[in-house]
């Protein structure tokens, strides 16, 4: 054990002493996987973002019947007698002109989007809740349908459309993060095995004498396995803090960015474990990188 | 980061103890490189613990294929290199370095590393074996104070002299305290006055126990030294001159 530990603090001290050595190599590896990584982190922070709008949400997307023509309240009223009556209707709400232009400078801050906008744009509309039993699919295409035949409405909108492209839109973040994680995570790693092999040649001769005095293998790899997990680790740890100075920016100012995005939902930045898990995939990147530099038969 | 394989090899400290006490023994040694020749041809010898040997010899006679053969740093085309009980063109390379943890060998051009201080290039051979922080200072300095450069060990060996630069080489090849020390030519970079000093040294190690054997083409040396001489010509052994018998 204790043998162990004093080859562990050689090896730190040899890694050190690399590192200090090859400076220019050290700082290449650690921008490569911190710039790889913040690409990646992007995506999945984008991602997790949108999954966690979709969970927000979730089944309370109503249907929505927009009026055709502004409506007085007492025919509004009527309309929504006559939506309640449809089946798998569970309630019905009228939202006014008035209420909707309330509700988008609630939301969405939008005060300047309306700048030279005259008058109110928005219509009046019927949110419409389904029951439990109807949010199937094709309960709610029925009741959009009936909602369409009515006289006074003329554009009738229902979750499913938005939430199938959303979540297509959301594969495909999935599809990209995971792409460029595959291309970039190689691309990286043979940046980093070329540094480490780099470094491991400019110590040729520290590497001969090693040989020499009876150093076994692993003792004479280990020190660069322990340089590519350190600078994993930092180019991880760059990664974070690049990630979380680009979700600071975006969220400034109040009402634009993520929340132009994504609504009521609040942005949220990776949770600890996923930063763990990049910082941890970073020092991975590092430590199979520079074993892939010292493989291989070396006397 | 030790050596799993070499460990279960043993250590060659256990094996080393011959009948009759020779570390070193050579049997029908032949090393050639493909037509040209042999570089060493059937070379029979035996060096006992406590024993200092010259091998002789002019340029191209085989001295430093033979210290390398010895070393594990060559395979012998054929015949047997016997270091320390175990048979050297047999073993693999993990085993081969395991077994130079027991050989000291001071190199020509002294292979020190100059971005290292003299304490540091001392200390590799305890370093690679796992020896305690503490424990290798300890033994670094002790062996620095025996030669005389305690006072160096933290500057670079590229700032010492010459003389000073082979002291250092020889710390590093004695600090593990081997069983066998190799020198190639460790004096041919010296002038007289550092050449003695350094003989001196090696002589002093052999008293303490410790089979060197030590190649050289510097005739005055070898006369001055009384030590037992192995002279070499093409490879071939041509003399076995015993301690005292000049």
């Amino acid at each position: 054990m204790s043998r162990l530990v004093t080859y562990c603090g050689i090896g730190l001290r040899t890694a050190f002493r690399g590192i200090r050595r090859s400076a220019g190599a050290a700082l290449a590896t650690v921008l490569t996987i911190g710039l790889t990584l913040w690409v990646i982190g992007v995506f999945v922070l984008v991602g997790a973002n949108m999954r966690a709008l979709l969970e927000g949400l979730g089944e309370q997307i109503p249907v929505v019947a927009f009026f055709a023509e502004p409506v007085g309240e007492a025919t509004a009223l009527e309309w929504v007698r006559r939506a309640e009556a449809l089946e798998g209707v569970d309630a019905v709400v009228y939202v006014s002109q008035e209420a909707a232009l309330a509700r988008f400078r609630n939301q969405v801050g939008g005060e300047e989007l309306l700048e030279g906008v005259e008058g109110n744009p928005l219509p009046a509309s019927l949110e419409v809740s389904l029951g439990a039993e109807a949010r199937a699919e094709a309960s709610a295409l029925r009741v959009a349908e009936a909602l369409r035949g009515f006289e006074a409405i003329g554009d009738v909108q229902h979750g499913d459309d938005w939430l199938v492209g959303y979540t297509r839109a959301l594969a495909v973040v999935d599809a990209i993060r995971w792409t460029l994680g595959v291309v970039l995570g190689l691309a990286a790693l043979l940046v980093v095995s070329s540094t480490v092999r780099l470094g491991a040649y400019a110590r040729r001769d520290e590497i001969e004498i090693l040989a020499l005095v009876g150093a076994s293998r692993s003792f004479v790899r280990g020190p660069f396995w322990i340089e590519g997990f350190l600078e994993g680790m930092a180019g991880g740890v760059l990664a974070l803090c690049l990630l979380a100075l680009a979700f600071g920016l975006l969220r400034v100012p109040e009402g634009g960015g993520f929340e132009m995005l994504l609504g009521q939902v609040p942005p949220r930045f990776l949770d600890p474990m996923e930063s763990l898990s990049l910082v941890a995939a970073g020092a991975f990147l590092g430590l199979i990188g520079a074993v892939l530099a010292v493989a291989g038969p070396r006397r | 980061m030790g050596d799993r394989k070499g460990a279960r090899l043993g250590d060659p400290s256990q094996s080393q103890q011959q009948p009759g006490g020779a570390l070193l023994r050579a049997y029908h040694l032949k090393k050639s490189y493909g037509q040209g020749g042999f570089a060493i041809a059937d070379l029979g010898f035996e060096v006992g613990a406590g024993e200092l040997v010259f091998v002789t010899g002019p340029s191209g006679a085989g001295k430093t294929t033979l210290l390398r053969l010895l070393f594990g740093a060559e395979r012998p085309s054929s015949g047997q290199a016997i270091v320390l009980g175990r048979n050297v063109g047999r073993l693999g390379e993990a085993a081969i370095r395991v077994l130079r943890r027991r050989i000291g060998f001071v190199f020509q051009d002294f292979k020190l590393l100059p971005r290292r201080s003299v304490e540091e290039n001392v200390a590799m051979p305890l370093e690679v074996v796992g020896t305690p922080r503490q424990e290798t200072r300890r033994r670094v300095f002790a062996i620095l104070k025996r030669l005389g450069l305690e006072k160096r060990r933290q500057r670079s060996p590229l700032s010492l002299s010459g003389g000073e630069q082979q002291r250092v080489a020889i710390a590093r090849a004695l600090v593990g305290e081997p069983a066998i020390l190799l020198a190639d030519e460790p004096t041919g970079n010296l002038d007289a006055e550092y050449t003695l000093e350094i003989m001196d040294w090696l002589a002093d190690v052999a008293a303490h126990g410790t089979a060197v054997l030590v190649a050289t083409h510097d005739a005055n040396l070898v006369e001055r030294s009384g030590a037992r001489v192995l002279e070499l010509a093409k490879g071939r052994l041509v003399a076995d001159t015993k301690a005292g018998e000049r």
